[in-house]
């Protein structure tokens, strides 16, 4: 093997030989290491409706005023996804740095979702709440800090009670 | 039929009469030490006459046009030769050539030497462009033994794809299939779709294609819209005289996930195809015919796909120097979708944060049906030694439906072409090419609609015509030759009035001692699509909205190159490029109405340097090559936003190939490296990693068979390109190929 064989080896061998791609990754269990916005436990109580697309959880900087509101949530586009039931499960959920007045989960039934049609397909099924909130929606106020992320976020969803876009923007149709 | 034997036999003898008046080239094609060469490949350059030499290496071409000619001869494992000369009327002039032995057919991607190259819409060679060009040739798309052409285009230098999205020195990134910044053309046609502007890059089958160019850089000048950013030309193979079959199967495998806790299925996904190609021809009249089909059980979750085709082409040549060609191809894919991949809570997780082999639950059971073909038909006559045009018509269909939960989506697009090209040569040393060109598209869909409702029930069709002319003149001054150009285009949607875009470029190439200068300035520009235009669909929870007074992106691009040979075994070549765009059309996301919608908002700046160094050989046997590409790509600031890295794009892009050979055995492999992207959309906190990727190959010929091997993937490395979407894992292929 002359020189430049040599080199030309060493050279291929030693650019593939740093093979570090993607890994499985453990859901974790308290907000990770450089990781911004919220972690939490999600606990879950009675049965999960036949006709469920899917659960997720959102943030809110403002609690909604409006129903033309309630797509202002955070994380855009899509907001990580909730187990549907099971034991409880440890989220976490990606937010810039700010204040947040409702950390929920919404829960959404099967069909194409528009802003149309928000209140027959979503439900909010529980959020995160604290005692000391004094606001008149009483959910909880949650800071998340630059390059930090916000631990026990705790809430529970509770599938058997669920309530409409309407209930919090009357009337109900 | 004595009807039509009469008229067929004056036609005959008519060509024959006139072909009195043609040329004859012949002469012999030797192998270095190893004598004449049969079924060596001997074509003349421009019209494309050739043929095939017999046992003894002889060869003989005897209806060629009277002028100055490009012969070109060329046998696998050789190094091509070219000779240029000049035949009068009724004379006979000899061109023999001896072949020099080469680990390939020239370099794993020919982007030096004296290839000739049709993607400035005439033949040049490769060191005359003013812009750089990589060529892959048919010896590299058979050793690398993949089933569509990206697959083959993708090692190319400073070429890289996402997810089937082509991206020239970063013109793209990635827009999910829409709005192409990079125009495919199939032997010079524009083949990009109707309807999204995007490519199918199985629109040709790979058995088809002779050779793939990549010309880097603006080339609105002379191809209009999509040329942005470059332009992928699909040459189809010229089919030679006599009878001659190929049959090629392959099979393979995918490798299971690294790890059991992203395992997804209790078998093990396998790919198989086969092809066939038979052809017939004559002096006058020549045809192939072509069809095939391949299964693939794809790597991650809901991946299969079936994917049939068929291709034809015939030539014609009544007169020496008249040609008329008609080709055609019809590709019909049912695939399931992979959505992204799964993360903590979408599937059965197993615990993890993310499932890179599965897809959300939500997201089963969608796939995609997608019919694709075109037709075209050129007529080429070399009226003398100084004129030569050519018209050509066609037309492109698409038809794709989308079937998911909750809705069907759908769209058929044609794009109808027509052109008329001149070349003169009206004084030594100069060429003038001009040409206009009309084409229209029109797409009938229920998602490109242009209505403001959420429904899908709602169909509309939607149309776009385009009017163009352009002229490029070329003068010789010295040892440089100047080029200047530009195309003015007019475009009109529904019936709505004209909008022009002209499109300039100037450059030039100074020959020196060892290699040649280029440089060129030209402004490229893409209409938008009837996609981006007329979308409305919904993206849970937004409603895509229409945008139908989107305007063109432009842009300017410039680059300063050089191609240097260094020593009789190594040759350099380096480009420095620029380009500034504008009106770079976006999805615009905005929270308060819940609604996206496409707008001309960014500036770009993507400026960099392309180098390629190609060892041939390396050592005796062993060619190299290796190609970096440093990239800086910017969005510049506009409105509230600031300016940043432009989105999936890397810095760094490395790709080294080496190939050996010893007698009929070869083996080589290519690597590429792309560095980690510095900005993605969608879901910018993802963990990302850069690119590395190992292609394997070996191959053995034994006459009329020839046996490839691919390990794609080799260090079975995981990592995605575009959002939460799994790259190709390691793929095990064989391929097995029968020629008569």
């Amino acid at each position: 093997m002359t020189t430049r064989t040599r080199a030309a080896t060493f050279a291929l061998a030693a650019a593939v030989a740093c093979n570090q791609g993607l890994e499985p990754a453990l859901a974790p269990t308290s907000c990770p290491q450089g990781f911004v916005g919220v972690c939490g436990t999600v606990s879950f109580v009675g049965q999960v409706p036949e006709s469920t697309a899917k659960l997720f959880v959102v943030a809110f900087d403002t609690f909604p005023k409006s129903q033309n509101d309630l797509f202002k949530f955070k994380p855009q586009p899509s907001p990580p996804n909730l187990p549907l039931g099971g034991p409880a499960f440890f989220y976490t959920l990606p937010l810039p740095p700010g204040r947040y007045e409702w950390v929920l989960a919404v829960w959404q039934k099967q069909g194409t979702l528009s802003p149309a049609n928000a209140d027959s397909l979503l439900r909010e099924t529980g959020f995160y709440s604290d005692k000391g909130d004094t606001t008149e929606h009483g959910s909880g106020i949650v800071i998340v800090n630059p390059g930090t992320g916000t631990d026990s976020i705790d809430f529970v969803v509770d599938f058997n009670t669920m309530h409409r876009v309407c209930f919090y923007f009357p009337p109900c149709p | 039929m004595k009807r039509l034997a009469l008229p067929a036999a004056a036609l005959g003898l008519w060509g024959q009469v006139l072909g009195a008046q043609d040329a004859v080239v012949y002469g012999t094609v030797h192998g270095e030490s190893v004598g004449p060469l049969r079924s060596a490949e001997v074509v003349v350059i421009g019209p494309n006459l050739g043929t095939l030499t017999d046992r003894g290496g002889k060869y003989r071409l005897s209806r060629v046009a009277p002028g100055v000619v490009i012969v070109r001869a060329r046998f696998i494992g050789y190094v091509p030769a070219f000779d240029t000369v000049s035949v009068a009327a009724g004379d006979s002039v000899e061109a023999s050539f001896v072949l020099r032995p080469s680990v390939t057919d020239g370099l794993p991607f020919v982007v030096l030497g004296p290839v000739v190259v049709t993607a400035a819409k005439r033949s040049q060679l490769l060191d005359q462009a003013i812009t750089s060009v990589a060529v892959v040739s048919d010896t590299e798309l058979a050793r690398r033994a993949v089933n569509t052409v990206d697959e083959a285009v993708d090692k190319a230098p400073g070429v890289q794809f996402l997810y089937g999205q082509v991206n020239i020195r970063g013109s793209t990134g990635y827009v999910q299939g829409l709005g192409s910044r990079v125009l495919m053309l199939v032997d010079g046609v524009p083949a990009n779709q109707g309807d999204r502007g995007g490519i199918n890059w199985d629109l040709v089958p790979l058995e088809d294609v002779q050779r793939v160019e990549i010309v880097k850089g603006a080339g609105s000048s002379l191809y209009g819209s999509a040329a942005l950013g470059g332009v992928v030309n699909v040459l189809t193979r010229d089919i030679a005289p006599g009878f001659h079959a190929r049959v090629r199967a392959t099979g393979g495998s995918y490798a299971n996930p690294p790890y059991d806790v992203w395992k997804f299925r209790d078998y093990t996904g396998a790919e198989e195809g086969l092809d066939a190609t038979g052809s017939y021809g004559t002096e006058l009249v020549r045809a192939s015919v072509t069809g095939g089909g391949w299964h693939s059980d794809g790597y991650r979750q809901q991946d299969r796909r079936d994917h049939w085709q068929t291709a034809a082409k015939l030539d014609w040549r009544p007169l020496a120097a008249t040609r008329l060609t008609a080709s055609g191809s019809w590709a019909s894919d049912q695939y399931e979708t992979p959505l992204m991949w799964c993360t903590q809570g979408g599937c059965n997780d197993r615990g993890q944060a993310y499932q890179p082999f599965m897809i959300d639950t939500a997201g089963r059971g969608a796939f995609t049906r997608s019919d694709k073909g075109y037709v075209s038909a050129t007529l080429e006559r070399t009226a003398s030694a100084r004129l030569a045009w050519q018209a050509r018509g066609s037309w492109l269909r698409t038809d794709f439906t989308d079937l998911q939960q909750g809705q069907d989506d759908f769209g058929v697009a044609n794009r109808l072409g027509a052109e008329l090209r001149g070349i003169a040569r009206p004084a030594d040393g100069r060429v003038v090419t001009v040409g206009a060109e009309i084409a229209r598209s029109d797409v009938t869909t229920n998602i490109f609609t242009g209505d403001t409702s959420t429904t899908s029930t709602v169909v509309r069709t939607h149309t776009q015509s385009e009017f163009a002319a352009y002229g490029e003149s070329e003068q010789m001054v010295g040892r440089a030759r100047i080029t200047a150009g530009a195309r003015v285009d007019y475009i009109a949607v529904d019936g709505g009035g004209l909008s022009a875009v002209v499109s300039p470029r100037v450059g030039g190439v100074f020959a020196t001692a060892h290699g040649a200068w280029r440089a060129s300035v030209g402004r490229g520009f893409r209409a938008p699509s009837l996609a981006e235009r007329f979308v409305s669909t919904t993206i849970p929870p937004f409603h895509v909205i229409p945008n139908p007074n989107l305007r063109p992106e432009t842009a300017w691009s410039a680059e300063l190159g050089k191609v240097t040979e260094v020593s009789s075994a190594l040759r350099a070549d380096a480009a420095l490029f620029w380009t500034e765009a504008h009106d770079l059309i976006e999805p615009n996301v905005n929270l308060g109405t819940v609604q996206i919608q496409f707008r001309n908002v960014a500036r770009a700046r993507l400026a960099g340097l392309d180098v390629s160094l190609a060892a041939s050989p390396l050592t005796p046997r062993l060619t190299t090559s290796l190609a970096y590409t440093f990239l800086y790509a910017r969005g510049l600031a506009h409105d509230t936003v600031p300016e940043r890295p432009l989105a999936f794009r890397p810095t760094h892009l490395v790709t080294l190939s080496a190939d050996y050979q010893w007698h009929t055995v070869s083996a080589g492999g290519d690597f590429r490296y792309t560095s980690r992207f510095e900005r993605v959309e969608l879901y910018p906190g993802d963990e990302r990693v850069a690119g590395k990727v190992l292609d394997l190959r070996v191959g053995v010929e034994r006459g009329p068979l020839s046996l490839r091997g691919r390990l794609a993937n080799a260090l079975n490395y995981i990592y995605n390109q575009v959002p939460r979407t799994l790259a190709p894992v390691r793929t095990l292929s064989v391929t097995l190929t029968w020629t008569y």
